[in-house]
């Protein structure tokens, strides 16, 4: 195959690629609910920091 | 200790909005000025034939018609005065002027107008709302001047003729002083050790000096401070700590009866329509006009937790630290009316800066405008305070 | 009573016809996106990769990701798409677009302010120099102070704003730690918990610290003036950053005020002159000025295709964004002019098109007092499940004066009053303040204006000044005619309404008063209350 147009297509399959994986994650909200399931250990982290209290 | 002769007739006075005293002066053909808020200069509403009352409305029981036009998340005050007023308790007054201090406030006056609720047989019946000074520049004083302007002496001359000559202000300093005179000698006796009159009768007596023309009382307050000087107070004496208070109008002289009853002596009052700072002299100069003084005083004496720069913010808690210093106080009670913003924060910050900053023991309570209404709790709450500023005071190595 | 030709959209929605199915009560987040048809859920998808790039780049600098384990409030912004997907339920065509271009500008400058924030923090960047050159200003403030400093040389930090503001907008539970903490130090539970949360973060010492000085305000309410207190104390005491507090008056529409709030305007510039070390350049003013009055004439633009039968601009993309470009911009950022313009090129195709946002339009109604943060959706809510077009809602109702923006000895002192007006005339005080012609008026002649013959009134019920005229606004919507559907809430606390208990007070007055069905049954009762 030549390299004018083994390029395109590793382009094209790249961004199709790409795509795929993106779209996937955007359409059933994977993104959002891998955060969901962050989130209390996040909290934890938080509730642990030392504050300097006071009013 | 004997009673007050004329306790009695203070506290009658202070039984309903439209007391005897509103009704002679206003047969004198005195003009009556209602105001709601301390921030308004009292003398400017005492010009001439004026005389002011601040609104209030004890004896409040049942808000319902007020809470309907308000909700029952405004403060009670201010709900407590627009029930009063639909019920027609203030047909005595001859224009209301409030200024845009707290919203709350504010509002229960805007519904009075927006009802109709006086003047209804008056043509020259009036409302005024007043913008008041934030801070305590002059900037702020040249806003005082031009409201107090606008909006006190302007409509009071054109309504009523009233004189609002730099002559006729100075008249009504040297009146108003004279009156803070009396009051501020009566409340020095609570200084003393064996105090010769409680904080329940000092309340009673300036609360009456707010809500009655003056002139028709200050016989009644030579009186009593002549009584006070030869009054023995008893050998053994009830108090087991000496409190200031500090917070949102009190308008239930029960509060202090209760506190007291506790065992806490109210040795001062620095609370919206107390002693603190609404009964400090105005001392006038020759040099500039009386109207501009009194606003400066005004500005400048003024602890309204809506004064925002850092000075006065900072400077409220110092001016309680000296007081509970020059009254020898054990401890405070930072008190606010509910749902009071401004006393929300400030009973807050007060309250620890008073203790981290200054080493008092605060007791911070919130409370309903009748103080019967909360009674029980209130009294457990004060119960506790002074059982714990004995209990330090032994710590400290002195007698419970 | 008043009413309105109900008006019904003849074309069908793209995609699927009942978002309620997106949302399951065993996530706290959407099951899944929408779909929107082919066109629009592509768009909607290019617009999520455009958020995701601008999280990306923030998160890859080391500083940024230092400040996010050290705030809390910071994890409010992982939930930034899941804001989005609140922004744009059941939108398709033009609406989208509107949305989308509205909050994701408004994204990349909020985002924009974190990255600031946290370059000069003390704990976080401590970029000295760049600390020195910021001057951090409130939550509430309008900035028009700022608009003569070039932005090159002094950076105007609202701190306030990505810390409390929009965090809670992402995430509805992330305000109540700090509302907790301020309860727990005494502050009543019955004041307004925006700056009573405010004021919980600064006992917490979860704001960053940064800045040459601080400017206060007391633009809201007396909660939000007395909540400075608190905060200027640790600003100025622990931290040696001096605060000024710039007093605005609150009867706004009174002439004897101007002086005054002018002399506040010229004393706050002072104040910034003497810290920054920066003088205040009046070329910089007047294009602010210029882009100001741009922005004045893009909003009547839009108030105007709002009054006819096909409204455009509405919900909380919009008014968020309204929001941050007159208060927090002021004209100082040139940016804003594009998207203004955009805005409007897309709602006038909109318009010419006839777009609807739902299957009918059976009232009009105007939005009056102020809407929850944590149900920031609840408008689209409002005309997709009721077929209610909600018109203009009460923060959107601003300024439509011009200001002076030519350059003259005479519009140099103009400018110090035009800055106080616009000052005192900021989002919300500018009709909760100023007597109760602003607030009660005010509506019945927008009702009018705009044809509406409903008023959904949002009883945030820690606000005094607003509840304050309940029952002025039952008695007065009486007279006219005018619906008045009450719908209360507690601003950013939702332990005290849930979203759910806001929906169905809606949901009880049209069944109830105006025996109405819902549009689409499937949102009547969205199972989102747990959802961030």
């Amino acid at each position: 195959m030549s390299k004018f147009v083994k390029i395109p297509l590793v382009l094209l399959g790249t961004v199709l690629g790409f795509f795929v994986v993106t779209f996937t994650v955007y359409f059933f909200n994977l993104d959002m609910k891998a955060t969901s399931l962050l989130a209390p250990f996040l909290e934890k982290w938080y509730d642990h920091l030392e504050r300097k209290q006071y009013i | 200790m004997r009673d007050l002769k004329h306790l009695q007739y203070f506290e009658d006075l202070l039984q309903v909005a439209n007391n005897a005293l509103i009704t002679q002066a206003r047969e004198e053909g005195k003009v009556c000025v209602a105001y709601t808020c301390e921030n308004v200069p009292e003398p400017l509403l005492n010009l001439d034939r004026a005389f002011s009352i601040r609104l209030h409305a004890p004896h409040t029981g049942s808000m319902d018609i007020a809470t309907y036009y308000m909700t029952n998340l405004l403060c009670e005050p201010s709900r407590a005065l627009l029930e009063r007023a639909i019920e027609g308790g203030f047909n005595f007054a001859d224009c209301v002027i409030t200024p845009d201090g707290c919203t709350m406030m504010n509002r229960a006056v805007e519904n009075m107008e927006l009802l109709k609720t006086m003047g209804k047989d008056n043509p020259n019946f009036f409302h005024e709302y007043m913008e008041i000074a934030f801070k305590n520049t002059d900037n702020d004083v040249n806003l005082a001047v031009l409201q107090c302007k606008n909006h006190i002496l302007t409509p009071l001359h054109e309504k009523y003729g009233i004189d609002i000559s730099d002559e006729a202000i100075r008249k009504a300093v040297a009146e108003h002083n004279e009156i803070c005179r009396l009051i501020r000698a009566i409340g020095d006796f609570r200084k003393e050790d064996r105090p010769r009159i409680t904080g329940y009768e000092y309340h009673v007596i300036t609360l009456a000096s707010y809500v009655c023309p003056k002139h028709l009382i200050k016989a009644k307050l030579e009186e009593t401070l002549e009584e006070l000087k030869t009054r023995e107070p008893d050998e053994k004496q009830p108090w087991r700590a000496r409190i200031l208070l500090v917070g949102s109008e009190v308008d239930d002289s029960d509060l202090i009866k209760l506190i007291e009853e506790q065992g806490a002596f109210v040795c001062c009052d620095r609370f919206c329509f107390g002693s603190y700072p609404g009964r400090n002299e105005i001392v006038l100069n020759d040099d500039e006009d009386a109207l501009t003084q009194v606003c400066r005083h005004y500005i400048q004496n003024c602890q309204c937790p809506r004064m925002m720069n850092m000075e006065k913010v900072y400077g409220r808690k110092q001016y309680v630290a000296d007081l509970a210093r020059e009254y020898k106080a054990d401890g405070i009670i930072y008190e606010q009316v509910k749902f009071c913003d401004p006393w929300a924060y400030e009973r807050t910050l007060g309250s620890a800066m008073l203790k981290d900053d200054y080493g008092y023991p605060v007791l911070s309570v919130d409370r309903p405008y009748s103080i019967a209404s909360s009674a029980g709790q209130m009294r457990t709450r004060v119960q506790a305070f002074v059982e714990s500023i004995e209990i330090k005071s032994i710590q400290r190595g002195g007698k419970a | 009573m008043k009413t309105v030709q109900k008006v019904v959209n003849p074309v069908r929605r793209a995609g699927e016809q009942s978002p309620g199915k997106i949302y399951d009560p065993k996530l706290k987040v959407r099951a899944r996106r929408e779909w929107r048809g082919v066109k629009d859920t592509f768009y909607d998808y290019t617009r999520w990769l455009y958020l995701m790039s601008v999280l990306g780049r923030f998160i890859i600098v080391p500083r940024n990701v230092k400040g996010f384990f050290r705030y809390r409030w910071m994890m409010s912004y992982l939930f930034v798409p899941h804001g989005m997907d609140k922004f744009t339920v059941g939108l398709r065509d033009e609406a989208l677009r509107l949305a989308h271009t509205s909050f994701n500008f408004v994204i990349a400058d909020v985002t924009q302010a974190i990255a600031n924030c946290f370059r000069g923090d003390r704990r976080v960047g401590n970029d000295k120099a760049y600390s020195d050159a910021c001057v951090v200003t409130d939550e509430n403030s309008m900035v028009t102070f700022m608009m003569g400093f070039d932005t090159k040389k002094v950076h105007t930090i609202l701190r306030e704003v990505p810390t409390m503001f929009a965090s809670n907008i992402f995430h509805q539970f992330n305000v109540m730690h700090y509302l907790d903490i301020a309860q727990q130090y005494g502050i009543s539970g019955d004041v307004c918990p925006m700056p009573e949360a405010e004021a919980g973060i600064s006992i917490d010492d979860d704001f960053c610290v940064l800045g040459c000085c601080a400017v206060q305000n007391n633009t809201t309410c007396d909660g939000s003036l007395m909540g400075n207190g608190i905060i200027a104390k640790r600003l100025e005491r622990e931290y040696g950053i001096p605060t000024f507090q710039l007093a605005t008056p609150l009867r706004h529409k009174e002439p004897d005020v101007m002086d005054y709030a002018a002399q506040e305007i010229k004393n706050a510039i002072a104040f910034v002159e003497e810290h920054t070390g920066v003088k205040w350049d009046w070329d910089v003013y007047f294009r602010a000025a210029k882009r100001v009055n741009d922005a004045t004439r893009c909003r009547i633009a839009q108030l105007e295709i709002n009054s006819t039968p096909y409204p455009q601009f509405f919900g909380a993309a919009f008014s968020l964004y309204n929001d941050t470009n007159y208060m927090g911009n002021s004209g100082r950022n040139a940016d804003f002019v594009k998207i203004d313009h955009k805005l409007l090129a897309l709602a006038e195709k909109g318009y010419r098109e006839k777009r609807m946002y739902a299957k009918e339009y059976r009232h009009r109604a105007i939005v009056w007092g102020v809407q929850p943060q944590y149900v920031i959706d609840m408008l689209y809510w409002l005309v997709q499940c009721w077929g209610v077009m909600p018109l203009t809602d009460m923060l959107s109702v601003i300024n439509t004066d011009m200001i002076a923006e030519e350059d003259t000895p005479e519009n140099r002192e103009q400018a110090y009053r035009d800055m106080a007006m616009l000052n005192m005339e900021m989002i919300m005080r500018n009709h909760t303040h100023g007597g109760y012609k602003v607030l009660l008026d005010d509506l019945w002649e927008l009702c009018e204006k705009m044809n509406a013959d409903m008023v959904m009134m949002w009883e945030h019920m820690s606000c005094k000044a607003l509840t304050g005229m309940h029952g002025m606004f039952e008695e007065q919507a009486r007279e006219r005619g005018i619906h008045i559907m009450w719908v209360s809430h507690d601003l950013c606390d939702p332990r005290v309404f849930t979203r759910s208990a806001i929906r169905d007070q809606v949901s009880a007055y049209m069944r109830t008063v105006m025996r109405e069905e819902p549009l689409d049954p499937s949102l009547e009762n969205i199972p989102d209350n747990e959802a961030y």
